[in-house]
């Protein structure tokens, strides 16, 4: 893969529009107005380190993810202190621009093309490698979401 | 055997506080973790022995341990969508009975306040749409479009009348299967518009990012977060209710697809 230049400008772009999207999804999730700025600074740190690790440095985009959510999870740690709610509570929103929607749609759309035309190679080969990503980009989210816990505070609970 | 601390009507109150925690907990979205963790806690600062749960997709079974008696509980489980306020409540309600500053008859007062309280739909479904445009627009940055605000134009509609629908019709307790199907048929359908009478430049981006608003994001990170904390039955079920709600908006996707002629996806 090609390494990117990534200019700073590109980088407020991308914040802001990531940030966007975790506000919108978390107030579709109830998130209390409080911690909506704490999902939108998520969102966008997530999704900038994303960048950055996945563009910038050539990083899998798997571990690129993993990376930021565990990033995100670990200030996450800090704000459910202050704000006392279970971190949960806003960094499932601020993962919501890093989630493989496209690829899963791709996915599933290509397993329905094989049912309606009849197997072919191609259509094949588009379902398994979307299909694929996506699987191992959420898993990537959820245990980079889970980091804190898994390695620091164990049987401890956060808040 | 220890002597128990609570009198017999005590225990029954606090393992019907207890089921009704985790009940909240588990009906709004959290995982099964933090549902397992705040009762358990919430148990014992209320003064019994031991706290035991048994989590499935759609029940709870709860047993409070006091001296050498056991009071058991089983609630069954309606989803009533993701709401993170009613998370946060329990939560510092759990917190206050912790440090002591709520008796038994407070927490369960305060329990029974909780009301899952909504942003109002009309903002949501704003928001929503605004998101799907900032997604279209980072699909188009992503391949080195600068100059085109109309994709994002035309995804905004799209998936705002999209969100407005999907909530409407929620309020007539149709099931979510069938909530995403059409609001996903009616989303592709307006995109499908801009790729047939050419309107934007990139009517690809603005069909593909219209529909994500019906990717269960929330769920399918609780199926995996369940399943690695050993979870493993409310994990795979919440993995298949977001695989059928994705079917389900394929579905609807399909549909429009065929409608309108526009084959953008593949």
């Amino acid at each position: 893969m090609d390494l990117a230049v990534i200019t700073f400008s590109k980088l407020i772009e991308d914040a802001i529009l990531t940030a966007v999207p975790a506000v919108g999804f978390a107030m579709l999730f109830n998130v209390p107005r409080g911690a909506l700025m704490h999902c939108a600074l998520g969102g966008a740190l997530g999704h900038v380190l994303r960048l950055c690790l996945h563009q910038g440095a050539g990083m899998p985009i798997e571990w690129a993810t993993l990376a930021a959510a565990s990033v995100v999870s670990g200030v996450g740690v800090y704000w459910a202190r202050a704000w006392r709610a279970h971190p949960k509570v806003f960094t499932v929103a601020a993962m919501i621009p890093m989630v493989p929607g496209v690829y899963a749609f791709t996915a599933l759309l290509a397993l329905i093309e094989i049912d309606r035309h009849g197997f072919t190679i191609d259509l094949m080969r588009t379902a398994v490698d979307n299909g694929l990503k996506a699987l191992f980009i959420v898993t990537a989210l959820a245990v980079g979401l889970a980091m804190p816990g898994l390695l620091y505070y164990r049987r401890r609970p956060v808040v | 055997m220890a002597a128990a601390t609570l009198t017999e009507a005590e225990q029954l109150e606090v393992t019907r506080v207890c089921a009704q925690t985790s009940l909240l907990l588990l009906q709004h979205g959290a995982e099964s973790a933090l549902v397992e963790s705040v009762s358990r806690r919430l148990g014992l600062a209320l003064g019994v022995d031991a706290v035991e749960i048994a989590l499935m997709a759609n029940g709870i079974t709860l047993a409070t341990l006091c001296g050498d008696r056991s009071r058991t509980a089983v609630r069954r489980n309606q989803d009533r969508g993701i709401n993170m306020h009613v998370v946060t409540e329990v939560q510092r309600t759990l917190l206050l009975a912790e440090a002591g500053r709520l008796d038994l008859a407070g927490v369960s007062r305060q329990l029974g306040a909780i009301k899952p309280v909504r942003y109002n739909r009309w903002l949501v479904s704003f928001m929503i749409g605004l998101s799907c445009a900032c997604f279209a627009r980072l699909a188009l940055v992503s391949r080195g479009i600068q100059d085109d605000y109309g994709t994002p134009l035309l995804t905004f509609v799209a998936s705002a009348v999209a969100m407005h629908l999907r909530q409407w019709l929620a309020t007539f307790q149709f099931n979510p299967l069938i909530n995403f199907a059409a609001a996903a048929f009616v989303a592709t359908s307006i995109a499908a518009q801009g790729v047939l009478h050419r309107w934007v430049a990139n009517p690809k981006f603005a069909m593909s990012a219209c529909v994500l608003l019906f990717v269960p994001g929330f769920p399918l990170i609780n199926a995996v977060s369940d399943m690695v904390k050993g979870f493993i039955n409310t994990g795979i079920s919440r993995g298949f209710i977001a695989l059928l709600l994705l079917l389900a908006s394929c579905a609807g996707i399909l549909l429009a697809m065929t409608i309108w002629n526009t084959w953008t996806w593949l």
